[in-house]
């Protein structure tokens, strides 16, 4: 067996098999399979992704501190769900991300997801919220050194952050209009959800900008305090 | 007897996991058409003529959805008319109105769904999967009005203290940030607090018992039995491309074989049991009043 020294790399890896790797394998899976089985395919996968983090974060001991803060910005996502138009969820995720670690950020987007969803509405699109607001969440977290670096990078990573989770939930929209994917589809989707995709941006840049240096002091000062 | 809401939410999350399912992945009119009427019978069931608003929307997004597909696919081979040197066909037509009224359908489902499956229900599900997850949903859902009730707090004293306007937008917007600071502050603090004192009480030291002791009774079973067999009767003919219709080229129907139809038959069964439930629960529920 192989064993990786460096502790950070083996915890990067243990996650982003779930996460990266699955999803991928659904992508190359529904190029393998006929079109009628894309849906089947990619949703399998995704719930197969999430089955795996939930086993997973079972079984690792996470400190009780870290677990209520979790709740806690979770909780924040998701009175700020009820905000018209401006959504912060992605920037309050991608902010537990770079100050809590990628598991705290991937933890906070996706119960998120599954908490405000109660009110929104349940149905199959919540495991892509979860994969999406998760991802988000995870990648910040992952990418925490170059984006604490200034407001500049961080707000790249909102404006990214943002169109990704709208082309992520337009694939969703396309597979379960149409079984199997479609370009054409696909584009229509995208246009025709562009005040949306406007919407994303400008949430992450606004929240990004109104509370990356109030909330990020608060969980510096946090970690300095109780070392979380 | 209970209604169908009462039963083990593990049962019932299956029982939509299974008619959604099916109606996702058969591309067939009857498939659809049955569980579009399933579900509308059930919503109606459930809230009589109330959320009129949401049969509205339902209604437009079936339109719009209908003719996307017609307008930007152009395969098949009836060809109707050419709007812009593209050909609208029959096919893409019948395609388009079959995807949007599945869409539809599943949707009434999944609101029944959503108004059955409170959070309460859900704590059952993942601590199935995972106590620790559980918890932490659970204390999300406790924190919502917690700090909805410190933020009331904060802003009267904020507001006793003059340090903002409401009716000045500028100062608003400053004074509701200050709220909001604030609040975060005290929610992290709290947050900490919580967790020691949760720590101090022994969590993490031995094995969670929940506190709604959920327990599989004699109706959750013969439910979930009666869910299983109706399922598997669906899959067995999915499997054998007996609820499959292709719409391209042109549209090629399985027909009506026995196993078409008992497919079919056992989705309409399945789609129509909680309704049986819920009325069975009904009678018996006047019976029992008139009795006296």
């Amino acid at each position: 067996m192989i064993v990786i020294r460096s502790r950070p790399l083996r915890s990067l890896i243990r996650a982003a098999v779930p996460f990266v790797l699955i999803p991928a394998l659904a992508v190359l899976g529904t190029l393998v399979f006929d079109r009628q089985k894309h849906l089947i395919v990619s949703m399998s996968a995704a719930a197969l992704a999430l089955l795996l983090f939930v086993t997973g974060f079972e079984r690792k001991s996470t400190g009780t501190r870290r677990l209520v803060i979790v709740s806690v910005m979770t909780a924040l996502c998701f009175a700020g769900r009820f905000i018209p138009v401006l959504k912060p969820v992605s920037a309050l995720a991608i902010m537990t991300g770079l100050y809590l670690g990628a598991e705290a950020g991937f933890l906070t987007g996706a119960m998120a997801a599954v908490l405000s969803n109660f009110y929104f509405g349940q149905g199959p699109w919540t495991v892509f919220q979860i994969l999406a607001w998760g991802m988000i969440g995870f990648f910040a977290g992952v990418l925490s050194e170059h984006l604490k670096k200034g407001m500049v990078p961080l707000l790249v990573y909102g404006v990214v952050s943002g169109l990704a989770y709208s082309f992520i939930m337009d694939i969703w929209t396309v597979l379960w209009y149409d079984q199997g994917f479609s370009l054409a589809l696909y584009k229509a989707a995208l246009i025709s959800a562009i005040p949306y995709t406007v919407s994303y941006v400008v949430s992450n840049l606004v929240f990004l900008g109104l509370l990356s240096r109030p909330l990020g002091e608060k969980l510096e000062r946090l970690h300095v305090k109780y070392g979380i | 007897m209970r209604s169908f809401s009462e039963y083990d939410p593990i049962v019932i999350a299956l029982y939509f996991l299974s008619v959604t399912g099916i109606a996702m992945f058969c591309r067939h009119p009857a498939v659809t058409v049955i569980a579009l009427a399933g579900g509308l019978l059930f919503y109606l069931k459930r809230n009589g003529r109330a959320n009129a608003r949401f049969h509205l929307f339902l209604l437009g997004l079936f339109a719009v959805l209908a003719l996307v597909n017609p307008l930007i696919s152009h395969n098949g081979e009836t060809v109707l008319f050419v709007i812009n040197d593209s050909p609208v066909t029959l096919e893409a037509l019948l395609y388009g109105l079959n995807s949007a009224a599945m869409i539809a359908a599943v949707l009434y489902w999944l609101r029944s769904f959503t108004e059955i499956m409170t959070s309460e229900k859900l704590m059952r599900i993942t601590g199935a999967l995972s106590p620790k997850l559980a918890l932490a949903l659970s204390m999300s859902v406790r924190f919502v009005p917690m700090f909805g009730a410190q933020a009331r707090k904060i802003n009267d004293t904020q507001k006793t203290l003059g340090l903002y306007r409401e009716d000045n937008v500028i100062d608003g917007v400053k004074g509701s940030l200050r709220v909001f600071d604030i609040l975060i502050t005290w929610a992290l603090e709290n947050g900490i607090i919580t967790a020691d004192s949760m720590e101090a009480r022994g969590y993490g030291s031995g094995k969670r018992v929940p506190y709604t002791d959920y327990r599989f009774r004699r109706w959750d079973w013969l439910f979930l039995a009666a869910d299983l067999v109706l399922l598997a009767l669906c899959i067995a003919a999915m499997a054998a491309d007996g609820l499959d219709i292709n719409f391209y080229p042109r549209i090629v129907s399985p027909g009506m074989t026995p196993l078409t139809a008992a497919g079919l038959a056992a989705y309409g069964i399945l789609v129509l049991l909680p309704v049986i439930i819920d009325t069975e629960v009904d009678i018996r529920w006047r019976l029992y009043r008139s009795a006296d």
